[in-house]
């Protein structure tokens, strides 16, 4: 998970932020990190170009993103399809 | 036809921005490309939204908001922009990713972000300025076009202030590709030497200046603007009956009267030769200064070159590494010439605060 935080700092360009700063279940969007639809886009994306992970269902993305653990969780399930 | 300079920001490969004493000391390069001398961003950006931005919508954004800043006005009625090449670096990293992926899994921000309209629209979200927005990508004369636009809309009365602006970042590629046409010097021992050399090129430049105008004169007024125009690819001769033009007809003044020319030469000797032939002709009385060595050749550095103008008109002082030949007298209107590679081709007149004398 310490990897998939640094990942999103990058991605995202959280420069302010540490990967400890972020906690493994605090929420992403809103009240969490304060992340919006763009970085939703961001998120897919990284899942796609360093995890070679695709959503298959839109509707899932609230639950995949809903913090980094339920990411990394997705990202162990489905990786190998 | 006249606008009001009431506000400047200026960033630039010079510390044109929190300076005690403008260009005292000026910066030197040893290199052909001029990076901007950039201030703390989280001073003048929320970082939430600084974090999206690349560093041309950065310093777009900051010198628009120092421009306010200068003119004690909070929202201007009107944002216009002039940019050659717009959020290039964006452009380069969203093409760079459609091949590197396949034209798969494609990052947004960059692609949002790619159109030379972004900067005039996210100073507009910043300041939620619902006014007329405009940007001009007309190439070398993009800030020349912006310009017009301001002095016409002032001149209509469809705007009492407006936001005005040139910008463009120097990035590796399209420094890369411009060097591949030889049109910068290999070598630059000294950017504060460029013209005691006589070889070919120039150095590339960046920056981004934006002015606050308005149509009315007041006790904030730095400077007037009277008119700009553009010339693209000229003969020599039809060159000259331009500039004469100009003087004659549109400023309508002898050209004794002009006590400052701001030549836009830019090391390269074989333009360079024609500009000062032109100097000699027509100015051979007025004080001639130079700014490309300051600021690099970039598509809007007559940007660099109104500011740097309205700065000497304040100050009544041409900073000593402008001076190309000085002139015991005050400076009340200033001729401003940039030639862009010798293609194109514009002149921007602007007087001390009040009427020409």
């Amino acid at each position: 998970m310490a990897d998939l935080k640094v990942q999103i700092i990058e991605a995202l360009n959280l420069k302010h932020l540490k990967p400890e700063d972020i906690g493994d279940d605090q929420p992403l969007f809103v009240e969490g990190l304060g992340l919006d639809s763009i970085d939703a886009l961001e998120l897919i994306v990284l899942l796609q170009q360093k995890h070679n992970t695709k959503i298959a269902n839109a509707q899932d993305g609230p639950t995949i993103f809903k913090s980094v653990r339920t990411m990394a969780q997705y990202i162990q399930d489905h990786k190998s399809s | 036809m006249k606008a009001y300079i009431k506000g400047i920001g200026n960033i630039s490969p010079q510390q044109t921005w929190g300076y005690n004493n403008f260009l005292d000391p000026p910066l030197e390069y040893h290199r052909n490309d001029l990076m901007a001398v950039e201030p703390d961003y989280s001073q003048w950006i929320n970082p939430q939204q600084l974090r999206r931005m690349s560093r041309v919508i950065k310093m777009g954004v900051t010198s628009a908001l120092m421009a306010l800043k200068d003119a004690e006005l909070e929202k201007p009625d009107a944002i216009i922009t002039g940019t050659g090449y717009g959020c290039v670096q964006d452009t380069t990293s969203f093409l760079t990713k459609i091949t590197d992926f396949n034209e798969q899994a494609l990052n947004p921000t960059p692609f949002i972000q790619s159109t030379h309209n972004t900067i005039g629209s996210q100073i507009a979200l910043l300041l939620q300025c619902h006014g007329y927005n405009q940007t001009y990508v007309h190439g070398a004369f993009s800030f020349e076009h912006a310009l017009l636009d301001a002095l016409m809309s002032l001149q209509e009365n469809s705007a009492q202030s407006i936001l005005v602006g040139g910008v463009d970042e120097l990035t590796q590629i399209s420094h890369a590709i411009h060097t591949r046409f030889d049109k910068y010097r290999r070598e630059v021992k000294s950017t504060l030497t460029l013209f005691d050399a006589a070889e070919a090129g120039t150095v590339a430049g960046e920056g981004a200046a934006y002015f606050v105008l308005s149509g009315k004169d007041d006790t904030q007024t730095k400077a007037c603007i009277h008119a700009v125009d553009t010339l693209f690819q000229p003969v020599q001769e039809t060159l000259l009956a331009w500039i004469e033009s100009f003087v004659r007809d549109r400023i309508n003044i002898p050209f004794e009267d002009i006590d400052l020319v701001l030549l836009g030469k830019s090391g390269d000797e074989k333009a360079d030769k024609q500009i000062d032939l032109m100097a000699k002709t027509y100015f051979p009385g007025a004080s001639l200064g130079v700014y490309k060595h300051l600021c690099g050749e970039h598509s809007v550095s007559s940007s660099f070159a109104l500011a740097l103008a309205t700065e000497i008109l304040l100050s009544q002082h041409i900073p000593e590494p402008v001076i190309h030949k000085a002139v015991s007298r005050p400076i009340r209107n200033v001729l401003i010439y940039n030639p862009y590679f010798y293609q194109h081709h514009s002149l921007i007149f602007l007087t001390e605060c009040h009427d020409i004398k």
